[in-house]
């Protein structure tokens, strides 16, 4: 299975980065949201701070307002006492204490939606104390008095209560005989003499002037002290205009609550740019580790493709030297039994040649002497007589030549004999070369093992030295299905592999057997053995101990693979010294993978 | 029936071979034949052949190892090896062991073969036999005498290096990278032993050393080559009877043991011209005669090129070569 390294490559890095892009990504935008909570926490407590400055800038104000205000009013009260009250006053207050304010009180308030209020007749009631009050002598003495006092001040009215909490004067005649003893700053200024004030805001005001509108005013309850004691004689409650003052403090928030909020506005946006900035900065960043993050994928995307070009390229040279080296090998022994076969053949050649040769010389001297027997029959079958005259002169100047005739026709024979000879023995090296090849059968038949094994142990008589037996040792075998060309290359590469290991004299016996449903064929040789360093390695593909340049170590891993493929085995037995066995076995039949391998 | 001239052994384990060596030899010769070694030198010993033919490929002992000991029992005894395998080996050995005087290649030429033998057999008779000297070994001195010069032709520092540092100031050694030198040496100097590269530059220098025996046989050569071609080799012997053969890379002890019996070697033959029958030759065809002198021609062209002080160098040549072979 071929390694796909670069798509491999491609899915980890793309998974790698992925996983660094979002791990990036994820990080910053926490910093981010960080950055903006800080941000927005920052403006925000930056808000509530201008805010509470604003407020309590306010709520100071109003108070110091307040403050002043009820000291100011605290003070008028005294000078308005010290002016108004012993003289004035006073006698108006003893004077309206006889008025009986009990039976209004007895009526009993009302409760309304929730609240408990006066209930009409109850009003009434005080409403006729007060038209009682007014009747009162010196009352409209003391209206003028104050209504000269206070008019175009920032007193917009006056209420005086006495101790019973009834509003013995009001400059709003309405309110006169009202009772304000639940009141809790009538109730402070008369039982514990502090005053007490409060800013309100009235829509409509009946002040001195008239009824005025949209005002906010300051009501203190005053106690009033007699003058020269401590001694609390009634309640003051005075309203003072502040509008202005509260429009100015107003004024004045607004102001602070404008620059708050466009300070506040100012952060904001100082946030907002910095919030962007970031943000920017950190795509910025995201951007160029993304950028420098493909670059290094393209970058190491080339390298690896190179990288795999160059090792599947490695690969085919490989498998091409490969390739090259079992051609190689094959030529190599191929070449070896060419040699080994040419030399066999010449023996037979150079015999034959001579002595044919031999024989036409032969005959080309018999042919005189034929002739001369064949004339003499002529003339014997001319010749009626028993007795013939022979003019020898001529004959005998040719004794030469008819002596040369003298040929021993038995030395011929013998010599054509061994040229019939000659020829069977180069039949025969012909007959072994073809069934050694077996080009002329399928891949896959049925064979006689021992008439391979034959085969090629008479071709390799020629190749391996002469002074090597090769012994046969075969018991009657079953056709075996196989590829009878391969199983010959494989018994030629033992035997020779066997005649290598002998030094000189020695012996290779092969011997076979039928076992059951296999064969068993054996190579054995009386050479020096394999050495137990060597022996776990002999089957490994290019090894050899033969020098380097001799040999290319494919013999017996090409054998192992070929008896493989049959579906046998291939063992080895040695003794240092001794000898070594090769042992294949075979399966008689095969299965059909062989079959289809063909 | 002729006189037979001549008693010839013929050893093959192959007998329709020897059989019709027999029938080929035994009109001329009185012919004995052996199946294998052990019987061959038995005969050897028993009779005083004049030539033993011997195949090279037998069980238990080779042809050449059967003419080692021939030469050693019977040093008179001419010896042919029958080749038909080119197993180099055996070919070196051969020359270098058994001082064999022919390669006859199978299948022989049956016109040519007889004769062959009766130049043998003549050459046997008619020559005094080489006395077979003990073993030189490697440290045995050099026997140089004092008008001994080694030639060397050879392009590879080394042979030069190698040369210089076994002969020392004993013998005058003369060094030279090319054919066309080497002739105006054997012009000029009396060389008592070349040793020569088969291919000097680019050139095949085998044609010189055969052309040379035909005409001055007292001079001894000894081949050296990277890589030995079993034809080249068996021309080598048949034609320029060389007396070693020595594949590089050389081991410096064996160029030592070997100089020393080439010098030898010289000496038994300058004190006795007759031996050098023994290392007849065959004749070494026209063409390769022809075609030495014009790649001696090209190199001394180039040498004067190269040198333009060497004034009359080619003229020289020319005359060293019609000089050294005869036209």
């Amino acid at each position: 299975m071929q390694f796909k390294l670069v798509r491999y490559f491609t899915l980890a890095s793309i998974g790698m980065f992925g996983l660094v892009a979002i791990s990036l990504v994820y990080f910053e935008h926490q910093q981010g949201a960080f950055f903006k909570q800080t941000e927005e926490q920052q403006a925000a407590f930056f808000g509530e701070v201008q805010q509470s400055f604003a407020r309590q800038q306010d709520e100071s104000a109003r108070r110091d307002l307040l403050t002043i205000h009820e000291s100011g009013n605290v003070n008028l009260t005294r000078l308005f006492a010290n002016a108004l009250w012993a003289r004035d006053f006073a006698p108006f207050v003893a004077r309206a204490q006889a008025i009986d304010i009990h039976p209004c009180r007895a009526i009993a308030d009302v409760d309304a939606g929730g609240k408990t209020v006066a209930p009409p007749e109850k009003k009434a009631c005080f409403a006729d104390v007060g038209k009682r009050i007014m009747a009162l002598p010196g009352f409209d003495d003391i209206d003028a008095k104050v209504y000269d006092a206070m008019k175009k001040s920032t007193v917009f009215k006056i209420k005086v209560f006495d101790l019973r909490g009834v509003t013995i004067y009001s400059s709003e005649h309405e309110q006169i005989g009202d009772d304000k003893s639940a009141n809790a700053g009538w109730r402070a200024a008369a039982h514990d003499g502090t005053p007490k004030s409060e800013l309100t805001h009235r829509d409509t005001f009946s002040a001195f002037e008239g009824v005025v509108e949209n005002r906010d005013l300051i009501s203190s309850y005053l106690p009033v002290l007699e003058p020269g004691s401590s001694r609390v004689v009634g309640v003051f409650e005075v309203y003072s205009d502040v509008t202005p003052f509260l429009k100015q403090i107003e004024a004045t928030s607004a102001q602070i609550r404008a620059t708050a909020l466009d300070n506040q506005a100012k952060v904001d946006a100082a946030a907002r740019t910095n919030l962007a900035e970031v943000d920017a900065a950190s795509n910025r960043q995201l951007a160029t580790v993304a950028v420098l993050l493909s670059l290094l994928f393209v970058a190491l995307l080339v390298i690896v493709r190179r990288a795999d070009r160059i090792i599947r390229q490695q690969e085919k040279e490989r498998q091409h030297s490969h390739q090259q080296l079992a051609q190689t090998e094959k030529m190599a022994s191929l070449g070896q039994m060419v040699a080994g076969v040419a030399h066999q053949l010449n023996t037979p050649l150079a015999f034959s040649q001579n002595n044919v040769l031999m024989v036409k010389d032969a005959l080309d001297s018999m042919v005189f002497p034929m002739k001369v027997a064949n004339r003499m029959s002529s003339v014997l079958k001319t010749t009626t007589g028993d007795v013939v005259t022979l003019k020898v002169a001529q004959l005998r100047s040719n004794l030469a030549r008819l002596e040369d005739g003298d040929v021993d026709v038995d030395m011929l024979q013998q010599m054509l004999g061994d040229v019939l000879e000659g020829i069977e023995q180069m039949s025969e090296m012909v007959v072994n070369l073809r069934d050694f090849t077996r080009l002329d059968r399928a891949s896959v038949a049925s064979a006689d093992l021992n008439k391979s094994l034959h085969t090629v142990a008479y071709i390799a008589k020629s190749v391996i030295p002469h002074d090597i037996l090769v012994v046969e040792e075969f018991h009657p075998l079953p056709e075996v299905e196989c590829n009878a060309s391969q199983l010959n290359q494989v018994f030629l590469n033992l035997i020779n592999n066997a005649a290598q290991a002998i030094d000189g004299s020695g012996r290779i016996t092969l011997r076979t057997e039928a076992d059951g449903e296999q064969v068993r064929i054996e190579v054995e040789d009386t050479g020096r053995g394999i050495p137990p360093e060597v022996l776990p390695h002999i089957f490994d593909l290019y090894f050899t101990t033969k020098p380097a340049g001799q040999g290319t170590g494919l013999g017996l891993a090409i054998a192992r693979d070929i008896v493989t493929q049959h579906g046998g085995e291939i063992r080895v037995d040695t003794r240092l010294g001794a000898g070594t066995t090769f042992i294949i076995t075979l399966p008689i039949r095969q299965r059909a993978a062989l079959a289809e391998a063909a | 029936m002729t006189k037979k001239s001549g008693k010839i052994l013929c050893v093959d384990d192959e007998p329709n071979i020897v059989r019709s060596l027999q029938w080929l030899l035994q009109k001329e010769f009185e012919v004995f034949t052996a199946n294998n070694g052990q019987c061959a030198l038995a005969l050897v010993q028993q009779h005083d052949f004049d030539v033993v033919i011997s195949d090279q490929r037998m069980p238990i002992m080779t042809g050449v190892e059967v003419l080692r000991e021939v030469r050693r029992l019977s040093p008179r005894t001419m010896r042919i090896l029958l080749t038909g395998y080119s197993d180099m080996q055996a070919i070196l050995r051969s020359i270098n062991e058994s001082e064999v005087f022919r390669f006859v290649n199978k299948p022989w030429n049956i016109a040519e073969l007889p004769g062959l033998v009766a130049q043998a057999v003549n050459i046997a008779r008619t020559r005094p036999a080489e006395e077979y000297s003990a073993e030189l070994h490697e440290d045995t001195p050099l026997a140089a005498a004092n008008d001994d010069r080694i030639l060397v032709i050879d392009d590879d520092p080394d042979t030069q290096r190698a040369v210089a540092e076994i002969v020392g100031n004993t013998v005058r050694v003369s060094y030279t990278p090319n054919l066309a030198e080497a002739v105006n040496i054997l012009n000029n100097e009396a060389v008592s032993v070349i040793v020569a590269e088969t291919r000097v530059g680019s050139i095949d220098a085998t044609r010189l050393v055969r052309l040379m025996k035909s005409r001055h046989p007292e001079i001894v050569t000894v081949m050296l080559s990277d890589d030995a071609d079993a034809d080249a080799v068996t021309t080598l012997i048949n034609q320029g009877q060389i007396y070693r053969f020595v594949p590089k890379p050389v081991r410096q002890g064996y160029l030592r043991l070997v100089l020393n019996s080439a010098l030898r070697k010289h000496n038994a033959l300058t004190l006795d011209p007759q031996l050098t029958g023994r290392h007849a030759v065959e004749i070494t065809p026209a063409e390769a005669a022809e075609s030495l002198i014009s790649d001696v021609h090209q190199v001394a062209v180039e040498v004067e090129a190269a040198n333009p002080g060497r004034g009359g160098f080619l003229a020289s040549i020319g005359a060293g070569l019609r000089r050294l072979f005869g036209s």
